[in-house]
C-alpha cells in the first residue's frame, strides 16, 4: 500500500511539472510589460496622467477670476479667495494621486531598465532618460505647488513633498525638505541628459521629451533656484536651435504659441485649461491692462469683452493647446538671467527679439526705446511683466509670483450681489498650497 | 461469471470456498421490483456475516448479484437458515430458505420517502452507511417540488442551510443562493453547480441587479428543464466539498440527470398550463390625481424647490400666466379657465397597474422516451416552455432537447454519451437612462392624471421624467414598447462522455469529458421614434465653430446594437478508485486528474441611422476621437483560462460501525502573473463518521433504525486573481494630442508579491437519527467556518501611486446550525401524510476589516457581512426637521449633529468639522440583510389516488434597506410617489414621524448639507424595514387515474394536478411594497402568483 501511496504521489508530481506549459496562458490585452515597445505604451499612460495642476493654481494669482455662477464657484472660488481652510465637497482639489501614478511608472521603468527588451539600446536608453526626466518634473510641480519657493530664505530646509524614489509599497512615506527635492530634481536631469537621445518627435507625439525638453527643464529648474549661469545657458541652447523659431503674431497666418503645431514648441504635454477650467475662467483686468494697444497678444490670446465685459482666454479648453516648454518662455528666462547677471545688453537683445514678434512697428519702436533706458532693477521688473504677458494662461504666473517677490495682492469680487475684499499680504504663508486632504486622509505622516 | 461483472452497488467478493464440515446448497432464484413487477438487475442476495460467524465459516462475505433477468444462483453452507436480498430504494428482504426447496422468486417493496441508499457527488457515489459529510438531496418530482419552472427554484425552502432570494419575478431571472451564509467579502459568492459530474461555466449571478428587467443576466442554469432532472444533492462541508477545490468555497449542488432504465420502452408526457393574474399596484398606496394635484398646488403656493417647473399644475398655470398671482393670492386669484383646467385635471385618471399589465397564460410540454436492454440503455425528450410576463411584449421561450445513451461494449468496458441542447429566447424592449420604460418602476412615477393618448389616439408625450430639471424630451411607454425592442437568442449545448473500466470487483476507471457551449446574442433597437433615440441624438450634439451652430453627429434614424457572448469550456478527467474488504476492514481509495479550459468571448457592435424596414443603416461622421470613444462602434474582449487539478479521496470502515474519510485537492490555475508558488494549494479534509446504531450494545434497541454521529475538518481556500507579484498592464488606445492615438498601458492593480490564500477552515459536526422504520428522520448539524487571511482591500498612502491594493487583512466566521426533520405521520391503507421540515440559523460576523479612511460608513467589524447602519432618529422638531439621536442620546438637529458653521462667502453653502471618523460613530447597527433564520415546512397528504402538499418557505429576521418615499430637499413634482408625502410634517399634520419638505431659503445649512449629502437621508432609520416572511411556495392537488380504466387504452399512468404558486406571503409589514423581496429594489418585479393545472401520461 505504501508503495502504491508512493508512486501515486511521484506520478502527481511528474504531472504537476508538465503542467505549467498547460498552464501558462498569455491574455489577450493584458500584459506584463517586458520590451521596450511595451514599456513605451506604459510611459505613454504615464505622459496621459500628468496632471494639468500649474493651471488651477493660477486661480491664486492675478491674471485671472472665477465666474460668478453658482457652480464654478463652488468648484474653483476658494482658489481665487485663497481659501484653504473651509473645503467643500464641492470643490475642486488639486491632483496628487496622478503625480506619484506617474512616478510609480517613472520608477518601474528606472528600476527595470538592465531587463529591458530591446533591439536597439538607444531606445531603451531614451525611455529611461524620459522617466528621468517626468520624475524630476514632477517633482518639480509638485515642490512647487506644495513646498515653499527655493529662494524664499530659510526654505531649503523646510519640509515639502514626499520624494519617491523607488516603489516600495510597505514603506513610510514621509515629507522632505525643499533642498532634498531639487536636489533630486537636479541629478535626475543630469542623468536624463546622458541619456536622451532623441531630437524631435512627431507632431502628434510632441508630448514625449527630447534632449532639448532635458535643457528646457533644465532651465527652468535652474531659474527658480536663481541659478543663473546655467538658466541662461541652456536657455540659449534652445533659443540657438534651428528648431524652434518664434511664431510671428504680426503675420495673418500665425498660431497661437502655446498651440502644439507651433514653431515654438518644445514639449507639448500638460493641459493646463481644460475645457472646464477654462469655462469657469475670466480674463482679469489687472492682466488685461498689462497689454498695450499695438499687442498683437490681446487679440489673440482673449475674446472681446461681451456685454458683461467679460473677457475669457482663447489659449485653453481643447488639447490643441497643450504645452509644457515653448521658446518664448526661454527668451524671457536668458533675458532675467543675464539681467541678473548684469549683462543688460544682451538682456535688452532677447527681449527686443520676441517684442518685434509680438508688437506692431510703432508699438515696438516706443517700447524699444524705453526698453533700452531701462536699469537693471527695472528691467528685472519689466522681464516679470513680458512674462505675465507672454506667458499669461499657461500655468506661469502663480510660480513665477512665488519665486520672485511674492507680492500683497488684493482682490474685490462679487460674491452674491455684494463685493468683498480679499488680500494675499507679502510673503504670505498661503503662497504655498496645502496638500489635498485626500492625501493626508490616506498617508497621516505627511502631517509631520 | 458474467453475473458477477453487471451493475454492482455493494461490493462483495465472493470466493469459491472450500468448506471443509458442512455440505454446500446451491440456491436460484429471480428478483422482481413490487412496482412495476420488473426484474431488478444487480440486486445483492447474501448471506449476513453474523450467521457466517455462527456456522464459524472463514469467509467474511459471502453474497452474489442478480444478472439482467434479475436470475442469480448461490451456492451456501446448507445450515444457513436466511437469504438476504438488497437493492438500492427498496426494503432488504430477509427470506427463509426452506430445506429442499432451491427456486425463490422474491418481490422487493420499494422504500417510500426514506433515504437514499447512495448519494452522488459529482466524482464518486458513496454509499450513505459510509458518508461522513454534510450533504442534502432532494428529488426532482412534480410530487417533491412542484411546477417549478427552472431548478434553482426547486430548492427554496427544500435544503436546511440553504437561502434561495428571488431577485426578480421577471421571466428567467436568476436567484441568488447561499449556502450557509457568505464566506468572502470578495469574490463570487455563488455556489457551484455540477452537472451529471460537469462543472457548469456562467452560473454567477451579478452581485448588483439593480434595474432594468431588461439586462437580466441569465444563469446557464436557466437552461435546464427541471423534467430531465432526477435529483439534486447540495454538498455543504468541507470533507463533500473540497474534492472540488477552490471552487467550491460556497458549497456545490449537484445535478443528476434521468438515466433509462432496462426494460422496454417507456414514454412519458407532461403539459403544463400556467395563469398568471396581471400585478396590482394597489399595495402601492400610490396619490390619485385628485391627491396629486392638491399636493402640487400646496407645493407651488409654498414655493417649494422652484427650479424644478414640472407637473401637470405648474404647466397649466404657466401656460395661463398666473404662477406669480396664484403663489401671492392663492386658489382664489385663478381665472375660470385655470380652475376649470385644474379640475379637469383632477377629474383624469390612468390606472397605470391596469394598462401596464396583463393576464398572462403560459405553457409548457414535455415529452420523453426511455427504455434499454442489456447492451443499451437511452433517454431522450424534448421540452418546451413559454413564459409570458405580466408585462405585454416580456416574452420568455425555452426548448429543450436531452439526449442520453449507455453502451455496454464488454464485460469491461461501458460507455456513455449524453447531450444537453436548448434554445431560448427572451423578448423585450429597451431601456431608457432613466428606467422608465420598466413599468414597475414607471407605474410608480408616472403622474395619475397624465393620459398616454389624446382624443385621436395619437401619442401624448410626459415631459416631465428627465431627471434634472430638463424637460425637452417627450416620453411615452407606448411608444417606446412599440419602437423598441430587445431579443436575446441563448444557444446551449453540452454533452457529456464517459467511460468506464471495470476490471474486477476492485478496481475501477473512469474518465469523463465534458464540453460546454453557451452563445448568446442580444439584438436592440430603438427606432427613430423613441425616447431613447431622442436622448442618444441629444447627446450628440456639439458646438460646430466653423459653422457657429450646434450639431449632432449621429445621424437621424434609429439605433442597432448586437450583443454576441460565447462562453465555452472543456473539462477532461481520469480518475481510478480501488476497494477492498479484509474481514471486516473496509479501504477505499480513489484518485484522479482534471484538466480544464475556458474561453468567453464579447463582441459589441452597434450601427446608428437605422432603418428597420430596408435594414440599413447610416455612417457616423464623428468631429473627433473624443467623442468617437463615446459612442463605440465595435468592440471585442477575450479570455481564456487553463486549470488543472489533482484530486484524491480515501476512506475506511470498520465492521460498518467507524469510519473515517480524508481528501485532498491541488487546484493549478494560469492565473496570469501570478507567482508560480501560488499556482497549487492544497485543499483537504478530513472527516469521521461514528454509527452507534451498530454497536453491539445498541442491538436491544431496534426501534431505532440508525443512529449515527459525523465529524469533519476542512480547508478551503481562495486566491485573488487580479493582483500579482508583477505588474501587470491592460491595453487601450488613448490620445494626448490631436489624433495622436496609440497603445497605452495602464496599469491595474499594485504588485504585491506579499499575497497570499485566502484560507477558511470549515468544522462541522452532525447527527443522523431515524426510528421506527424511518418514521422520523432527523439531522442535525453544526459547523463553524473561519476564514482567514481574507482577501479585501486596503487604502494606500497615495504617494505609492495607487490608492487601494489587494491584501489579506480580514477575517470572518459563520456559525449555524441545520435541522432536517422528515416524519411519516400517518399510514394506513388510503392515507398517508408525511412532513418535512427544515430549519437553518447562521451568524456570520466579521472579525476584521479595515476600510477607508474617509468612509461614511462604519467599519462591520463585529456584525454581519451584511451589516446596516442607521442614523437613529427621535422623531422632529417644531418645524417638522429631522432629529437625530446622537450619543448621549439627546436629540438634536442635523446641524448641531454636524457643527454646521454658518456659510462664511455668502453662498449658500455650510461647513462642517466632523471628521469622518466621528462620522461614523453617528451611526448606529440596525441588522443585518441577511436573514439569519431560513427554512421550509412541506406536508404531503394522500388519500387514495389524491395527493395533496404544500410548501412553506420563510426567512426570519433580516433587514432591507428601502428608497425613501419623498425626497425632502428635491420632491420632484412632475413624477407620482406613495401616499407617504401626505401623512409628512406640515403646519396642520404635526402628529407625523415623516419629515417636512424642507424650504431652501429656511435653515439653509441643513437645507444643503442634506442635499450634497443625500446618502445622510437615505440612511435614516425610518426607511429600514423588517424583512421577516414566510410564503406558500405551492399548494398542490393532484390525482391519479385509475389504472384499470387506463390499461385499457393503453395508457400506464395517469395523472392530473391543480398547483396554485405564491399564493400568500405572510409576514413583517411591507406597506407601499409589492412583495417583501422586492422592497430594496424599486424596479424589480415581484414574484408572481400563479395557478398552474398539469397532465402527466406515461405509455
Amino acid at each position: 500500500m505504501k508503495q502504491r501511496i508512493i508512486y501515486s504521489i511521484l506520478s502527481i508530481t511528474l504531472l504537476l511539472v508538465s503542467c505549467d506549459s498547460f498552464l501558462d496562458i498569455q491574455p489577450v490585452g493584458q500584459v506584463i510589460p517586458n520590451n521596450v515597445e511595451e514599456y513605451r505604451a506604459l510611459l505613454a499612460k504615464a505622459y496621459k496622467t500628468v496632471p494639468g495642476n500649474r493651471g488651477l493654481a493660477s486661480l491664486r494669482s492675478d491674471e485671472m477670476k472665477v465666474s460668478n455662477t453658482e457652480w464654478d464657484q463652488n468648484a474653483y472660488g476658494y482658489l481665487e479667495r485663497w481659501d484653504d481652510m473651509s473645503p467643500l465637497t464641492s470643490n475642486v482639489p488639486f491632483s496628487w494621486a496622478n503625480y506619484y501614478q506617474v512616478i510609480f511608472t517613472a520608477n518601474e521603468i528606472i528600476n527595470n531598465r538592465s531587463t529591458i527588451v530591446f533591439t536597439h539600446k538607444e531606445e531603451v536608453d531614451q525611455l529611461v532618460g524620459e522617466a528621468y526626466l517626468l520624475r524630476a518634473y514632477m517633482h518639480f510641480n509638485l515642490v512647487n505647488l506644495h513646498g515653499q519657493p527655493y529662494t524664499k530664505e530659510g526654505a531649503l530646509s523646510t519640509k515639502s513633498i514626499p520624494l519617491r524614489l523607488n516603489n516600495d509599497l510597505e514603506a513610510s512615506v514621509y515629507r522632505n525638505t525643499v533642498e532634498e527635492v531639487y536636489s533630486s530634481i537636479c541629478t535626475d536631469i543630469t542623468n536624463a541628459k546622458e541619456l536622451l537621445n532623441v531630437k524631435e518627435w512627431e507632431k502628434k507625439y510632441s508630448y514625449r521629451f527630447t534632449t532639448y525638453a532635458a535643457n528646457a527643464l533644465s532651465a527652468r529648474v535652474s531659474l527658480y533656484m536663481g541659478n543663473w549661469v546655467v538658466a541662461y545657458e541652456e536657455s540659449m541652447k534652445l533659443i540657438n536651435n534651428p528648431l524652434f523659431n518664434l511664431e510671428n503674431l504680426t503675420s495673418e497666418s500665425a498660431t497661437l504659441p502655446n498651440h502644439y503645431l507651433s514653431q515654438e514648441a518644445i514639449t507639448s504635454l500638460e493641459l493646463v485649461f481644460n475645457s472646464a477650467l477654462n469655462k469657469a475662467t475670466e480674463v482679469s483686468s489687472l492682466l488685461y491692462n498689462k497689454y498695450q494697444e499695438g499687442d498683437y497678444r490681446q487679440h489673440l490670446y482673449f475674446s472681446e469683452p461681451n456685454e458683461e465685459g467679460i473677457i475669457k482666454s482663447q489659449k485653453g479648453g481643447s488639447n490643441e493647446f497643450t504645452s509644457t516648454f515653448r521658446l518664448a518662455e526661454f527668451y524671457l528666462t536668458a533675458a532675467e538671467a543675464l539681467t541678473q547677471l548684469n549683462k543688460l545688453e544682451e538682456a535688452k537683445e532677447l527681449l527686443l527679439q520676441l517684442m518685434q514678434n509680438r508688437l506692431t512697428n510703432e508699438l515696438y519702436s516706443t517700447e524699444k526705446e524705453k526698453l533700452l533706458n531701462l536699469s537693471q532693477g527695472d528691467l528685472i521688473l519689466e522681464i516679470a511683466e513680458e512674462r505675465a504677458r507672454e506667458l499669461a494662461f499657461e500655468g506661469h504666473r502663480w510660480f513665477d509670483l512665488r519665486r520672485t517677490t511674492r507680492p500683497r495682492i488684493e482682490k474685490t469680487l462679487k460674491v452674491g450681489n455684494e463685493d468683498k475684499t480679499y488680500i494675499l499680504e507679502k510673503d504670505d504663508a498661503r503662497y504655498t498650497i496645502p496638500i489635498p486632504n485626500a492625501a493626508i486622509q490616506s498617508n497621516p505622516n505627511l502631517t509631520k | 461469471m458474467k453475473k458477477r461483472l453487471l451493475f454492482i452497488f455493494y461490493i462483495l467478493s465472493l470466493y469459491s470456498a472450500v468448506w471443509a464440515q458442512t455440505t454446500n446448497v446451491t440456491i436460484t432464484g429471480t428478483i422482481f421490483s413490487s412496482e412495476d413487477n420488473m426484474p431488478l438487475i444487480g440486486a445483492s442476495v447474501y448471506v449476513e456475516n453474523e450467521e457466517l460467524e455462527d456456522q464459524d465459516i472463514r469467509e467474511s462475505t459471502l453474497g452474489v448479484i442478480t444478472n439482467f433477468d434479475g436470475e442469480f444462483s448461490i451456492t451456501i453452507p446448507q445450515n444457513i437458515k436466511n437469504l438476504y436480498c438488497s437493492y438500492i430504494g427498496h426494503e432488504t428482504f430477509v427470506l427463509p430458505l426452506v430445506k429442499g426447496k432451491t427456486d425463490y422468486t422474491i418481490q422487493l417493496t420499494p422504500t417510500a420517502q426514506m433515504l437514499d441508499a447512495v448519494v452522488v457527488t459529482g466524482y464518486q457515489t458513496i454509499e450513505r452507511r459510509k458518508l461522513t459529510a454534510a450533504v442534502s438531496n432532494v428529488n426532482i418530482s412534480e410530487e417533491t417540488v412542484g411546477a417549478i419552472k427552472s431548478i434553482d427554484q426547486a430548492l427554496a425552502g427544500q435544503i436546511a442551510g440553504l437561502q434561495v432570494t428571488s431577485l426578480s419575478g421577471t421571466p428567467g431571472a436568476p436567484i441568488k443562493i447561499r449556502i450557509r451564509g457568505t464566506s468572502s467579502l470578495q469574490g463570487t459568492q455563488d455556489p457551484l453547480w455540477v452537472l451529471d459530474g460537469i462543472p457548469l461555466e456562467g452560473t454567477d449571478i451579478p452581485e448588483h441587479l439593480d434595474n432594468d428587467i431588461t439586462n437580466i443576466k441569465q444563469s446557464s442554469i436557466a437552461g435546464l428543464n427541471p423534467a430531465d432532472i432526477d435529483n439534486i444533492t447540495v454538498l455543504k462541508d468541507a470533507a463533500a466539498t473540497a474534492i472540488y477545490g477552490a471552487r467550491a468555497a460556497n458549497g456545490v449542488i449537484v445535478i443528476t440527470t434521468k438515466n433509462g432504465k432496462i426494460g422496454k420502452p417507456k414514454v412519458s408526457f407532461s403539459t403544463r398550463m400556467t395563469y398568471t393574474p396581471t400585478l396590482s399596484t394597489k399595495r402601492l398606496n400610490l396619490l390619485n390625481s385628485e391627491e396629486k394635484v392638491n399636493l402640487e398646488l400646496d407645493l407651488l403656493r409654498n414655493k417649494y424647490n422652484e427650479d424644478n417647473k414640472k407637473g401637470g399644475v405648474y404647466h397649466i398655470l404657466d401656460r395661463l400666466d398666473l404662477i406669480n398671482a396664484y403663489q401671492e393670492s392663492g386658489y382664489e386669484a385663478l381665472t375660470d379657465e385655470a380652475k376649470a383646467q385644474l379640475l379637469h385635471l383632477q377629474s383624469q385618471s390612468t390606472d397605470w397597474g391596469e394598462i401596464l399589465f396583463r393576464d398572462a397564460l403560459n405553457q409548457e410540454y414535455n415529452v420523453n422516451i426511455s427504455g434499454g436492454s442489456e447492451k443499451v440503455t437511452y433517454y431522450n425528450s424534448l421540452g418546451f416552455f413559454t413564459e409570458k410576463g405580466n408585462v405585454k411584449g416580456v416574452q420568455a421561450d425555452r426548448f429543450n432537447l436531452v439526449s442520453k445513451t449507455s453502451y455496454r461494449i464488454n464485460n469491461i468496458v461501458k460507455i456513455g454519451a449524453s447531450i444537453f441542447a436548448n434554445r431560448r429566447k427572451n423578448k423585450i424592449y429597451l431601456t431608457d437612462k432613466y428606467g422608465m420604460s420598466n413599468p414597475l418602476f414607471y407605474s410608480r412615477k408616472a403622474t395619475p392624471y397624465f393620459l398616454p393618448y389624446n382624443e385621436d389616439g395619437e401619442y401624448n408625450y410626459d415631459y416631465d421624467i428627465q431627471n434634472n430639471t430638463d424637460t425637452d424630451l417627450g416620453f411615452n411607454i407606448f411608444e417606446e414598447r412599440k419602437n423598441t425592442s430587445s431579443k436575446e437568442t441563448i444557444n446551449a449545448l453540452s454533452s457529456i462522455f464517459d467511460l468506464e473500466l471495470r476490471f474486477n470487483d476492485n478496481l475501477k476507471i473512469t474518465s469523463q469529458l465534458g464540453l460546454q457551449l453557451d452563445e448568446s446574442t442580444k439584438e436592440q433597437i430603438a427606432e427613430e421614434n423613441s425616447f431613447t433615440m431622442r436622448d442618444i441624438h441629444k447627446s450628440s450634439q456639439y458646438w460646430d465653430s466653423a459653422s457657429s451652430s450646434f450639431k449632432r453627429f449621429i445621424p437621424d434614424g434609429g439605433v442597432h446594437k448586437v450583443n454576441k457572448n460565447s462562453n465555452s469550456q472543456i473539462t477532461w478527467k481520469a480518475l481510478g478508485e480501488y476497494r477492498n474488504k479484509w474481514n471486516q476492514h473496509e479501504f477505499e481509495i480513489m484518485a484522479g486528474t482534471e484538466i480544464r479550459k475556458n474561453w468567453y468571448e464579447t463582441l459589441f457592435t452597434a450601427g446608428y441611422g437605422f432603418d428597420k424596414k430596408t435594414l440599413t443603416t447610416k455612417p457616423v461622421i464623428f468631429p473627433d476621437e473624443e467623442k468617437a470613444r463615446q459612442f463605440p462602434l465595435h468592440t471585442k474582449t477575450y479570455r481564456e483560462n487553463a486549470f488543472a487539478s489533482f484530486f484524491s479521496t480515501t476512506s475506511y470502515s470498520f465492521r460498518n460501525t467507524y469510519t473515517i474519510g480524508g481528501s485532498i485537492r491541488m487546484d493549478g490555475s494560469d492565473l496570469f502573473g501570478v507567482d508560480k508558488k501560488y499556482r497549487y494549494l492544497p485543499l483537504y479534509s478530513v472527516s469521521g463518521l461514528w454509527r452507534i446504531s451498530n454497536e453491539p450494545f445498541m442491538k436491544s434497541t431496534d426501534w431505532i433504525d440508525n443512529l449515527a454521529i459525523r465529524a469533519s475538518y476542512g480547508l478551503q481556500g481562495n486566491i485573488d486573481k487580479n493582483t500579482s507579484p508583477y505588474l501587470i498592464g491592460s491595453y487601450k488606445v488613448e490620445t494626448i494630442l490631436p489624433d495622436g492615438s496609440e497603445d497605452m498601458i495602464t496599469v491595474n492593480s499594485a504588485p504585491n508579491d506579499k499575497l497570499r490564500w485566502e484560507k477558511t477552515h470549515s468544522i462541522n459536526a452532525g447527527i443522523d437519527f431515524s426510528m421506527n422504520n424511518q418514521a422520523i428522520n432527523l439531522s442535525l448539524d453544526y459547523y463553524y467556518r473561519k476564514g482567514v487571511d481574507l482577501i479585501g482591500m486596503q487604502t494606500l498612502p497615495l504617494e505609492t501611486g495607487f490608492y487601494s491594493n489587494t491584501i489579506n487583512w480580514a477575517s470572518m466566521t459563520n456559525k449555524g446550525i441545520e435541522i432536517a426533520l422528515s416524519t411519516r405521520n400517518i399510514t394506513t391503507e388510503n392515507f398517508s401524510w408525511y412532513t418535512n421540515f427544515n430549519f437553518a440559523y447562521n451568524a456570520n460576523k466579521v472579525l476584521k476589516e479595515k476600510i477607508r479612511e474617509d468612509a461614511t460608513l462604519p467599519s462591520r467589524e463585529g456584525y454581519s457581512v451584511g451589516a446596516l447602519f442607521v442614523f437613529e432618529t427621535a422623531g422632529l422638531d417644531e418645524d417638522g426637521y429631522i432629529l437625530f439621536k446622537n450619543k448621549a442620546g439627546e436629540k438634536v438637529t442635523l446641524k448641531e449633529l454636524y457643527r454646521l458653521e454658518d456659510p462664511q462667502w455668502g453662498f449658500p453653502m455650510a461647513t462642517s468639522d466632523v471628521t469622518p471618523d466621528e462620522e461614523r460613530s453617528f451611526l448606529t447597527h440596525k441588522g443585518s440583510s441577511e436573514p439569519p433564520y431560513t427554512g421550509g415546512f412541506i406536508n404531503t397528504f394522500t388519500y387514495k389516488n389524491w395527493e395533496l402538499s404544500f410548501n412553506l418557505a420563510f426567512n426570519f429576521g433580516g433587514y432591507v434597506r428601502t428608497t425613501p418615499s419623498y425626497n425632502i430637499t428635491d420632491f420632484d413634482k412632475g413624477k407620482n410617489t406613495n401616499k407617504d408625502i401626505l401623512n409628512r410634517w406640515t403646519h396642520d399634520n404635526k402628529n407625523t414621524n415623516l419629515p417636512a419638505l424642507l424650504a431652501q431659503d429656511y435653515r439653509g445649512d441643513e437645507f444643503y448639507w442634506y442635499m450634497f449629502r443625500p446618502d445622510i437621508y437615505r440612511n435614516l432609520d425610518i426607511w429600514v424595514k423588517k424583512l421577516s416572511y414566510m410564503r406558500l411556495q405551492n399548494l398542490r392537488l393532484g390525482y391519479r387515474l385509475p389504472e384499470k380504466a387506463l390499461n385499457k387504452m393503453g395508457v400506464s399512468t395517469a395523472s392530473v394536478a391543480l398547483e396554485g404558486r405564491n399564493l400568500f406571503v405572510a409576514g413583517a409589514s411591507y406597506k407601499n411594497y409589492l412583495d417583501p423581496e422586492s422592497m430594496g429594489n424599486p424596479f424589480s418585479a415581484p414574484m408572481p402568483k400563479s395557478i398552474i393545472l398539469s397532465l402527466n401520461l406515461s405509455f
